[in-house]
């Protein structure tokens, strides 16, 4: 187990491990605690321009007929406004958190991959970068944060304006889902002995229930924006309605996505809630287990309401009744958490701290948005309430009370573990009640606008409407919060250089983090602890006590027996529980890269090809290929990175791999389901049945079979150790690979002659892109199984490389598996 | 001193102006979602009754067991560690099921007012087109071949079957006093029945964003008496009046300039992109609803629509203003 981390390297590998604190050890630092710290600046940073962008707008619609900005200038900085705070403020928050305490707290050393998750910091960076250049450019974004086609298209948009929207959200995806993989991994995988699942804190279940969340729900929304891309660029009709498309397929695409980011955005916030509380109260946390359970239960229905954002456009009674119901039932395990909170205070020590004030104002304040959010789950209210004030006041108390409230107890609750010292407490409560007054003066009166008519997204309103009064006290209130985040500033700024010097633990925490110095040490934990039981640092602490009690209460006595003996056991020897200690200089850390940046700048290079010239495309993507290249083969023939098994007695490489295939089932599924919903629906020939070739395409599916074959024989042989048999096998699985693609060139070559191209109809579009990408998969796994052919020609695939060999095979089979699912829907079925 | 004075004076009446307008909090207003003139609305609100005061009292519920949480259970310095309870089945069992009933109270009169309010139109029922341009509203009656624009006129009493048709990007029709919305989405048809209470005028506009000018996407519906509805539809029937004069003037420069490209009038011109303006002259609003017509607006709107209205997609058709005021006076003719 660990042993990525616990192999001996020596004094080298951890000398390299960025220590150092230079710009470039900040570039190249592969230490999750930093990239977690570089997540949160930049957060911040884009934070302060969203709420700028939010200043201005309020200062338009402080009067009626107002010329503060004209109408286009508003519509961007609306669209900025939401692109920015959820993509580039909330979520990376969250990952600040997510990235500097989930390995402290499930007791790792780092996450599981180190350079991808530096990998995908830089991306987002990247897209977060690229996204507000616009604004240089005098094109920022103006069709609104969710982008409605046919408003997006190049008839109504001709501008730049919506592909850099679409070309930084591509961007940003990429990078969340690759944290999303890394980070699923690291919780299953990297928990420290004992840390069973159910012991798991709540945040860090939060955190995985987010990563599932992201894995499944970015595809949709990335083929949405991959339809636009190439509706905008190379004129296919996917959002063309005279071309027979259907505009609701955007907004399902868009909300299949947008529902389940509403829980990215709100579930870190709990999973923070539900740290500072206990610890606050100094008693565990009510019904742990059905907190956690609520929290799956909320992620998993998350995917079945997203229809609700669409009641207005006409789906009909069943379909509306339908998504009213699921949407309706979110409500239940949401308002158990929420009484789950209220019995941990109940009966608890409460301390005031400034944590436990924005915890609380979270409770108050997201019950406020969770009861509106009630009452538009009912489609006839919710006809009168969307795009209404009504709504933005809802959302705005689910993402400001509820997430941002979250965050900032976060931030006051972890800031002395992150920076060793303390927050102003004082000023810290005079920021939590300046935000809370601004907040509710700005957004509580929308309600009331919202009811009387105002509908969102109006850059003016004519006097006379009553809606005068109240806009100005909700400009007003938004001053009041900038005062708070600027209070925040000032807070963070006097900490870092005159803050109280903060102990290992200054809370009286209960969980892991705090079992450590502040800040940690580069590798986290000298002894990887043992754990007990949840709170299982309390625990340490409180011995007897906190344990025997823990036994006795209702819900919470899961798995309580064992770990009883085991914690009997450890009072009686009288020292705290931990692994059997590893010698300093035997703790592996990966060592710095500067290979993440330089990929993640070959792809910003690329989206700013795809809106200048073709070569900066292929320049940007040829840096991107041959980092990614590098950033794969760098610690190729380290021994550390051998063996990677983890909690699950699986390597990471398959466990990341298997979470990886999920998300692209959801990407192949969307494509395949737009080709069906598509269907029939071309306005104009060549149909289907009058083109695809069956016969051919037949040999082509049973040469792409047979090499699927050839891919088993390669892993046994490599297994075996028989090089001669996988050099053979290797050769041939990329050779029937290459055949295949060679049908496909065909394939497509004959349809171009016979008069079906991208842009001819709707199966052109369709089709062309789903099995251009399927095409695309293909050439990936044959340049993945010719790298692995050279290595292996060079020596280095041995019989302990054979998990290198099993992930391509996975991912091949996977490919072929979509093929089936294509040949058959697509060729098969008339 | 005098500051002092005048600080407290500002804010006195800071303060009479909060009072005003919470005591005045006025649900009436010109768009109020809560103050319904027609069946639909009323069977819109009667669902937003019963779940407003289901929020409200679990809202209280949460926030008084917070307050009492809060002032109750305070760390005392030296106090006991408190009893490390876990949690408790029963307790949760019952604020899982409590939220479940009422979520059955919500949902029974919200799956009935679903099914009630999008069924088939009644017979009888008046059936107008409507199709929503960026950034105006188009409406047509089939049966009586009337074209209006921006101003929808209906009988009282009388139910009315909106067919929507968008032509260009999505839009949203919403008249809150007399119902929910419904989007306009191109490519699909959809449907909103409703029958209006009492004449009077209810103002709407655009509720889903649909580009530069989608705040200036306004209308009315002015809803009439049966008699003064038959009144307005034999006006709208009748031929363009004649025009003399100054309008006879704005008549010719009309009809050789590039208006007739996307304008009807019937008898002159036949586009069919703008809005029809056979009786522009009985309408009170113009450009999407945004101005008043009258001789003033209407001419500074010929000489340079987008100035007046941003992103206009009527261009400025290099008309003077000498030459606009002509038209205007042509077109206010209209009557």
């Amino acid at each position: 187990m660990m042993a990525t981390h616990e192999v001996a390297l020596g004094h080298h590998a951890r000398e390299q491990a960025g220590v150092g604190s230079g710009v470039w050890s900040w570039i190249t630092t592969v230490d999750h605690k930093r990239i977690g710290i570089l997540y949160g600046v930049s957060a911040f940073v884009f934070f302060l321009v969203g709420g700028i962008e939010a200043l201005i707008m309020r200062m338009q619609l402080a009067r009626p007929d107002s010329h503060v900005v004209g109408a286009d200038t508003f519509n961007a900085l609306f669209t900025m406004h939401g692109t920015t705070m959820v993509f580039l403020a909330i979520m990376p928050f969250s990952a600040a958190f997510l990235n500097y305490m989930v390995p402290l707290m499930i007791g790792a050393r780092d996450v599981a991959f180190p350079r991808l998750n530096a990998l995908s910091y830089w991306i987002f960076l990247a897209g977060a970068i690229f996204l507000n250049a616009s604004f240089f450019v005098g094109a920022p974004p103006n069709a609104g944060w969710f982008g409605y086609a046919n408003l997006t298209t190049k008839q109504f948009s001709p501008g730049a304006n919506t592909d850099f929207w679409l070309l930084s959200l591509q961007v940003l995806g990429a990078s969340s889902v690759l944290a999303g993989v890394n980070f699923i991994v690291t919780i299953l995988n990297l928990r420290a002995p004992g840390m069973t699942l159910m012991r798991m804190p709540v945040f860090v279940w939060m955190a995985l229930v987010v990563q599932f969340l992201i894995v499944l729900a970015f595809p949709p929304i990335t083929v949405g924006l991959i339809f636009l891309m190439f509706d905008r660029f190379f004129g296919t009709h996917f959002y063309d309605v005279t071309a027979g498309a259907d505009l609701l397929l955007w907004q399902h695409l868009f909300w299949i996505f947008g529902h389940p980011e509403v829980y990215i955005l709100i579930l870190p916030a709990f999973g923070i809630v539900s740290e500072v509380l206990p610890t606050f109260a100094r008693k565990p946390l009510f019904g742990a287990p059905v907190v956690i359970y609520s929290g799956v239960l909320i992620g998993f229905f998350g995917f079945g309401v997203w229809s609700h954002h669409m009641f207005a456009v006409g789906m009909g009674p069943v379909a509306d009744a339908a998504f009213s119901i699921v949407t309706m039932l979110i409500a239940i395990p949401t308002g158990v958490k929420i009484f789950n909170w209220l019995a941990t205070l109940w009966g608890g020590a409460i301390r005031p701290t400034t944590a436990l004030h924005f915890a609380v104002g979270l409770i108050a304040m997201f019950t406020i948005g969770g009861l509106s959010g009630v009452m538009h789950a009912s489609p006839p209210v919710d006809l009168q309430q969307t795009d209404t004030y009504f709504v933005v006041a809802h959302f705005h108390y689910v993402l400001i009370g509820g997430s941002l409230f979250g965050l900032f107890a976060g931030a006051y609750y972890w800031w002395p573990k992150i920076t060793g010292r303390l927050l102003n407490e004082r000023l810290g409560r005079v920021q939590f009640w300046i935000l809370l007054i601004g907040f509710n003066a700005t957004f509580f009166p929308q309600h009331y606008l919202g009811a009387i008519g105002m509908p969102r997204r109006i850059y003016t309103y004519p006097a006379g409407m009553g809606w005068d009064f109240w806009n100005l006290v909700s400009t007003i209130g938004a001053f009041g919060i900038a005062l708070s985040v600027f209070l925040f500033a000032v807070n963070a700024i006097w900490s870092l250089r005159a803050g109280a010097m903060a102990s290992a633990d200054p809370w009286d925490g209960r969980t892991l983090e705090w079992r450590t110095s502040s800040p940690p040490p580069v590798h986290n934990f000298d002894d990887i602890p043992l754990v007990l039981g949840r709170d299982t640092y309390w625990r340490e602490k409180y011995g007897r006590r906190a344990a025997s009690a823990s036994t006795e209460g209702g819900s919470g006595g899961r798995g309580g027996g064992a770990a009883g003996a085991q914690t009997e056991a450890y009072f009686a020897a009288g020292r705290p529980p931990t692994s059997p200690p590893a010698a300093a200089h035997a703790i592996h850390l990966p060592a710095p890269s500067y290979w993440p940046i330089i990929a993640a700048i070959g792809i910003g290079v690329a989206a700013a090809g795809a809106l200048l010239h073709v070569a900066i495309v292929i320049a940007g993507a040829l840096v991107t290929v041959v980092s990614l290249f590098a950033f794969a083969l760098e610690h190729h023939r380290n021994p550390a990175h051998v063996h990677q098994d983890g909690t699950l007695g699986i390597d990471h490489r398959k466990v990341a791999m298997w979470t990886f295939l999920g998300s692209e089932c959801m990407f192949f599924g969307t494509l395949i389901a737009t080709y069906l919903a598509y269907r029939g629906r071309s306005v104009v020939g060549p149909h289907p049945h009058e083109i695809l070739n069956i016969p051919v395409t037949s040999a082509s599916t049973f040469d792409l079979l047979m090499s699927s074959l050839l891919m088993v024989l390669a892993l046994a042989a490599v297994q075996r150790g028989d090089r001669g048999q996988a050099r053979l096998w290797l050769f041939g699985t990329a050779l029937f690979g290459l055949i295949f693609l060679g049908f496909q060139a065909y394939e497509f070559t004959s349809f171009i002659h016979e008069g079906l191209t991208l842009r001819t109809n709707l199966f052109g579009s369709t089709f062309f892109v789903l099995t251009g990408f399927h095409g695309a998969h293909v050439s990936l796994g044959v340049a993945w199984l010719v790298t692995l052919l050279v290595l292996d020609l060079r020596g280095r695939l041995g019989r302990a490389d054979a998990v290198k060999v099993e992930i391509a095979g996975l991912y091949w089979h996977f490919v072929d598996i979509v093929w089936i699912a294509i040949f058959t829907l697509v060729y098969l079925i008339p | 001193m005098t500051s002092a004075r005048h600080g407290h004076r500002a804010r006195f009446i800071g303060l009479v102006g909060v009072a005003q307008a919470l005591g005045g909090c006025a649900w009436d207003s010109r768009m109020s979602t809560v103050s319904p003139a027609s069946d639909l609305a009323r069977s819109i609100l009667h669902v937003y009754g019963i779940i407003t005061w289901a929020t409200i009292v679990i809202a209280l519920v949460v926030s008084v067991t917070l307050a009492i949480a809060l002032l109750r259970f305070r760390d005392r310095p030296g106090g006991p560690l408190p009893a490390q309870i876990r949690g408790h089945t029963l307790l949760e069992l019952s604020w899982t099921i409590a939220p479940a009933l009422i979520l059955l109270v919500i949902a029974i009169p919200t799956i009935q007012v679903i099914f009630r309010t999008q069924g088939p139109a009644p017979k009888g029922a008046l059936q107008i087109t409507v199709r929503g341009w960026q950034w105006w509203w188009e409406f047509r009656y089939p049966g009586l071949d009337i074209a209006t624009a921006n101003e929808l006129y209906v009988p009282a009493g009388q139910p009315v079957a909106l067919r929507l048709e968008g032509p260009d990007v999505i839009h949203s029709f919403w008249i809150p006093r007399l119902g929910g919305k419904r989007d306009v989405v191109p490519g699909r048809i959809n449907h909103i029945t409703f029958t209006a209470d009492t004449p009077g005028e209810y103002w709407g506009q655009c509720a889903e964003f649909c580009g530069t000018s989608h705040a200036n996407m306004r209308m009315r519906v002015i809803v009439l008496d049966h008699a003064a509805f038959d009144r307005w539809v034999a006006a709208q029937r009748a031929p363009a009046p004649e025009p003399s004069g100054d309008a006879a003037d704005g008549k010719t420069i009309f009809a050789r300039s590039a208006c007739v490209g996307c304008h009807t009038i019937r008898g002159l011109s036949a586009g069919v992109l703008g809005p029809d303006l056979t009786h522009f002259g009985s309408r009170k609003i113009f450009a999407g609803g945004m101005l008043p017509s009258d001789a003033e607006n209407v001419t500074a709107w010929i000489v340079d629509p987008p100035k007046l209205k941003p992103g206009s997609k009527m261009p400025a058709v290099g008309l003077t203003t000498e030459q606009a005021r002509s038209v205007a006076v042509y077109l206010l003719s209209l009557r």
